[in-house]
């Protein structure tokens, strides 16, 4: 018995099954696309954590800004516990070179600097650009190219730091940490972290910034971060990757996208194996009926079935997994060419455990119901059907499934939000095609036959009531599923042109003196370059929280860096564009009383509108009530603030310098020569080369997402025609009838295809409105965007699936056309 | 697994055996009679037709002979065994090892090939060479070079030999035959009835065969007639067991 169940399911016989096919491709998409986007999305995430670990040039920074190095034995500690530890000093000063002096930025590193990411140096001006992992050696230094015409120097001669005499030994094109920072003054130059004393520059008082640099695996880091936590100072500050970098939250929201595209995977899979399944086991009652007769008891039966699907399950995971792999080296590759540099490839093997669950869970919560039920088929069937064969507990079955696989949604995305929007879409579409029903029911009851093709189509549908609907019902959730993803991907691409646009600015003006606001003004004008606001910049620290010290106010686990630096503090009229307010009201005219808070500070610190916040700057006291919290764009680039007085405010008189932001084309670089020359005390920050990496990352995930949409929309598609599919024979038995009896080629053809695209427009329009639906819930909790009704879609949706449905009717209907009705007939009994 | 030979107790043995059966269906608000008080006893080896129109229940008393289905009252003897008192998986035991099937829109499962349907019931049995067995009969059906033909690929006769070759595979005790020419034409009909008889003769089986064509059923060694559910064994009809039909 049992040879005979292995050879009942052998593949070789299953596969010339056209439903079992189907619900292998079904499988096989389904664990291809979640593997891929599951393995994609780990490897993005290794990736950019790298990526962005090498904007710190490690994976954690420790900052000293009091002026005093970093103790030794803290660095001790970190290597003992096994992290790679580097130094660097950073300050500004005036070098020497020949003739010519300038104000500059100096990076000191040691050997071991950058523990991530590499530095971009040129040997010489005109040279090509070399990668390479180390500073300059003792003795030499490396200028920003800028410095060579400000300095008159070529590379081969000397400058003064200070008392030390240094040999420029090649140009520094990029840092791998040159990120946003404030303190960051003037051109870079880089030298090599022993020649700083010999420099003489730094004594007690100077504004100088000692940096630790950390890197090891993330629980000796975590592990390390917790007996560090208590030794630190006022003026330290522990960075992490994910604080406020520009990319990361861009990134976050490629990943949500990617564990969204996941997800719909996941249903469109679930819905394809249900479809197919159900369509199986309705042509297995046969068979089964059969095999009873010939003597297999109901118990073996249930066995075979389930050794069937056990089968199966087998081929589609391993068949998934052979079309997921050279995918994701695909898609590997392009992130690769992305950044410019080999990524290794971070194969995680635990990334394929939700492709595998969604094949287990798709057989067995979707294909296994309508299976199991074959055992209770009656032997009697193979002499004729029987009564009440039909009946199905169905409901408790669907009820299952669905749990089942929101369940497995759950688990992959970790979002209840995102399982509510979709349930909610799910509900939206379940309610209109419950009224739909109704309708087409009570419309179409008291039409009778004709020989024309629109009713013909109609008096289909009717007759069909239930086969329509169930495919209406199928194809408004892929639909909705495919809709969703492309909404939700269009105004994720949307949100990161809108915030990276062409003209980003790139380059920050810094320590503008008050009285040289307009002579800046002017130059910038004179050149015609894009000058955003000009805002005045207080430094100072948030020392009391409703009269309390911040350290007793705000809760120990919370880790809040702000408390541990100096925040710039500013004033403004007006909200910035980017700016949302989410609690109280921006300052009135004339207002002079209150501060208006960043809103992700306000929940860390647990404050909210009508505390009072009290900050310490130079010498004075300012208190003042929270009077709005607002959301900032951190990501915009451009100069953003945690707090902003009004203008006249608590801030009146205190000494601010001023900073702004401005767009320079890659060819106008001689520009900031003649700026530093005019003005040598304000700092300029060279963002450009940042900028245009974050956008060709963004440009190659967006490529990415589209890849991902594309296998989304294939697996839609083969949702759509297993569907079809599902009533081939009955639509051949009739096409075959309907000619029998004298119909011509053409009524046939065109009433078949208006049947389907009525289905494909009904199905369209809700799919489209559950989408919406779907949409709006997603929007705001995943996405952060506004949401608004999508014109371009509305329309086109229903349009393309009524014609796509068509065609697909249409190509079902060939056989019937090409072939003698009698044959036809024959066949198909 | 029951012997055969345990059950071949004397020629008087008969090898189905009905005691007032009847068979109703509930249809919610009414009941529907579709056999009533059926009294019947067939011998070891003989043929037997139950002629009748469509509608008269002769479908559906095959089916509780065959134990495919159960009786609302009576009870069915098959080879000694109270098959409508036996659970549906004890009679499908029954079934693998004694009972074949002929059927008129012939069964065949259209993802096998003739070799692979014929195989079927011999894998089931746990026969040693399934594939030798069903070659053999299958070219004794005249087959022998459409092993690999899928039912599609077959005509309907052809597709009535390989049920044929089938049900004859697993040796069975008794055959039954459900219009096994009623999807045939009237040449290929009588091809199919010819093939059916003598092989049913070779093997001594005992064969049930259910139609509504009096020609066939003439060529049984008895005849009853069934209407609206009442079996009844006509006296006129009695003498061709006498005289085989060729």
């Amino acid at each position: 018995m049992n040879g005979a169940s292995q050879k009942l399911s052998s593949v070789r016989r299953d596969w010339r099954e056209r439903d079992v096919r189907v619900v292998l491709a079904a499988l096989i998409i389904a664990v291809a696309t979640v593997a891929t986007i599951a393995l994609f999305a780990n490897q993005l995430q290794h990736t950019l954590v790298s990526s962005a670990s090498s904007f710190l040039a490690a994976d954690r920074q420790l900052e000293a800004e009091n002026g005093r190095p970093v103790p030794t034995e803290w660095r001790a500690e970190a290597r003992s516990r096994g992290l790679q530890t580097a130094r660097m000093v950073q300050f500004s000063t005036m070098v020497f070179g020949g003739e010519q002096f300038q104000l500059v930025s100096v990076k000191a590193v040691d050997d071991d600097y950058p523990l991530r990411g590499e530095i971009e140096f040129q040997p010489a001006l005109g040279a090509p650009r070399t990668m390479t992992s180390g500073g300059p050696a003792p003795g030499e230094v490396w200028l920003n190219p800028r410095l060579l015409k400000l300095l008159e120097v070529e590379v081969g001669d000397t400058i003064d730091v200070g008392e030390r005499t240094l040999e420029v030994s090649g140009l520094l094109i990029r840092e791998p940490d040159g990120g946003f920072n404030m303190t960051a003054l003037a051109p870079r130059i880089m030298m090599h972290h022993e020649d700083v004393a010999a420099t003489g520059v730094i004594q007690d008082g100077s504004r100088v910034e000692y940096v630790n640099l950390f890197a090891g695996d993330e629980p000796a880091l975590e592990r390390f971060y917790s007996w560090l936590e208590p030794r630190l100072e006022p003026g330290h500050e522990w960075e992490s990757i994910r604080d406020g970098e520009a990319l990361s939250e861009s990134l976050a929201r490629a990943e949500r996208f990617l564990l969204l595209g996941g997800s719909l995977a996941v249903l469109l899979a679930a819905v394809a194996v249900a479809v197919a399944s159900r369509q199986y086991a309705i042509g297995q009652r046969d068979t089964v009926a059969l095999l009873k007769t010939l003597g297999v008891s109901s118990r073996a039966i249930g066995k075979l079935y389930l050794s069937r699907l056990a089968l199966w399950g087998l081929v589609g995971i391993i068949g998934g997994l052979v079309v997921a792999l050279p995918l994701f080296w695909m898609l590997a590759n392009l992130v690769s060419e992305a950044l410019d540099r080999a990524v290794d490839i971070h194969f995680d093997v635990s990334a394929l455990t939700p492709a595998v669950l969604t094949a287990v869970v798709s057989l067995f919560a979707f294909a296994y119901p309508p299976i199991r039920r074959l055992r209770d088929v009656p032997a009697m069937r193979v002499l004729r059907s029987q009564p009440g064969e039909a009946g199905t507990r169905a409901w408790l079955d669907v009820l299952i499934a669905v749990i089942a696989v929101f369940g497995l949604v759950y688990l992959y995305a970790r979002e209840v939000s995102l399982v509510l929007a979709l349930l909610g879409g799910l509900a939206a579409l379940m309610g209109t095609l419950a009224l739909l029903g109704w309708g087409l029911v009570s419309s179409l009851k008291h039409m009778s036959g004709g020989g024309n093709a629109w009713r013909l189509a109609l008096i289909g549908l009717y007759r069909h009531r239930r086969a329509s609907m169930s495919q209406i019902a199928v194809f408004a959730m892929t639909l909705m599923l495919a809709t969703t993803l492309i909404l939700v991907r269009s105004s994720l691409l949307a949100d990161w042109q809108a915030q990276l646009p062409e003209s980003t600015p790139n380059h920050f003006l810094i320590n503008i003196a008050p009285e040289a606001v307009d002579d800046v003004r002017a130059f910038l004008e004179a050149r015609d370059l894009p000058l955003d606001t000009l805002y005045p910049m207080v430094r100072g620290r948030l020392t009391e929280i409703n009269d309390q010290p911040v350290r007793q106010a705000v809760s120990k686990d919370a880790k809040v860096n702000a408390l541990n630096r100096e925040l710039n503090l500013t004033w403004m009229d007006d909200l910035p564009a980017d700016n949302r307010i989410v609690d109280g009201q921006w300052f009135e005219e004339d207002q002079t009383q209150g501060v208006s808070i960043e809103s992700e500070l306000a929940d860390k610190l647990g404050v909210k509108v009508g505390d009072t916040l009290t900050f310490t700057i130079g010498s004075d006291q300012v208190s003042e009530p929270i009077t709005s919290i607002r959301t900032v764009q951190w990501d915009s680039m451009k100069p953003n603030f945690y707090m902003a007085f009004p203008p006249g405010g608590g801030l009146e008189g205190m000494p601010a310098t001023w900073i702004t932001s401005f767009y320079l084309e890659g060819d106008e670089k001689s520009d900031l020569n003649s700026f530093a020359r005019q003005f040598p005390t304000i700092s300029v920050l060279e963002l450009d080369h940042i900028i245009e990496r974050i956008q060709s990352i963004v440009k190659q995930v967006a490529q990415a997402i589209e890849a991902i949409l594309a296998l989304i929309l294939a697996a839609a598609l083969v949702v759509m025609a297993a569907v079809v599919s599902a009533t081939l024979q009955d639509r051949q038995r009739e096409g075959a009838l309907l000619r029998t009896l004298g119909g011509r080629r053409s009524l046939l053809v065109r009433s078949t295809m208006l049947e389907f695209a009525l289905l494909g427009l009904f199905a369209g329009i809700l799919g489209v409105v559950a989408a919406e639906a779907a949409v709006w819930a997603l929007q705001y909790r995943m996405f952060e965007g506004e949401f608004r009704w999508h014109w371009n879609l509305v329309i086109p949706v229903p349009l393309i699936s009524a014609m796509v449905l068509a065609l697909l009717g249409r190509s079902q209907l060939k056989p019937v056309l090409n072939v003698s009705p009698m044959l036809l007939l024959r066949r198909l009994e | 697994m029951i012997e055969k030979t345990n059950l071949a107790q004397g020629a008087t043995t008969a090898m189905l055996r009905v005691e007032n059966l009847s068979h109703r269906v509930d249809l919610g608000n009414d009941t529907l009679t579709i056999l009533q008080g059926v009294n019947l006893e067939i011998k070891r080896s003989e043929s037997v037709a139950i002629v009748g129109r469509s509608g008269s229940g002769k479908t559906t008393l095959l089916g509780l002979l065959a134990g495919l289905d159960t009786p609302t009252e009576g009870v069915v003897h098959l080879d000694g065994a109270r098959i409508s008192e036996l659970s549906e998986d004890k009679r499908a035991q029954l079934r693998a090892q004694r009972v074949g099937f002929v059927f008129q829109s012939f069964q065949l499962l259209p993802a096998l090939t003739a070799l692979e349907n014929v195989m079927l019931p011999l894998e089931l049995g746990g026969h040693k060479e399934p594939a030798a067995r069903a070659r053999e009969l299958l070219s004794r059906v005249g087959l022998g070079e459409r092993l690999t033909h899928t039912p599609r690929q077959l005509s309907g006769g052809e597709q009535q030999r390989v049920a044929i070759a089938r049900a004859f595979a697993a040796d069975p005790i008794v055959l039954f035959a459900d219009e096994p020419t009623g999807n045939l034409d009237n040449h290929t009909g009588q091809a199919i009835s010819d093939l059916l008889m003598t092989l049913n003769r070779e093997q001594g089986t005992t064969l049930v065969m259910v139609t509504h064509d009096e020609l066939l059923a003439a060529r049984c060694e008895r005849q009853f007639h069934i209407e609206a559910g009442v079996l009844t064994e006509p006296a006129s009809l009695q003498r061709a067991q006498e005289e085989p039909v060729q």
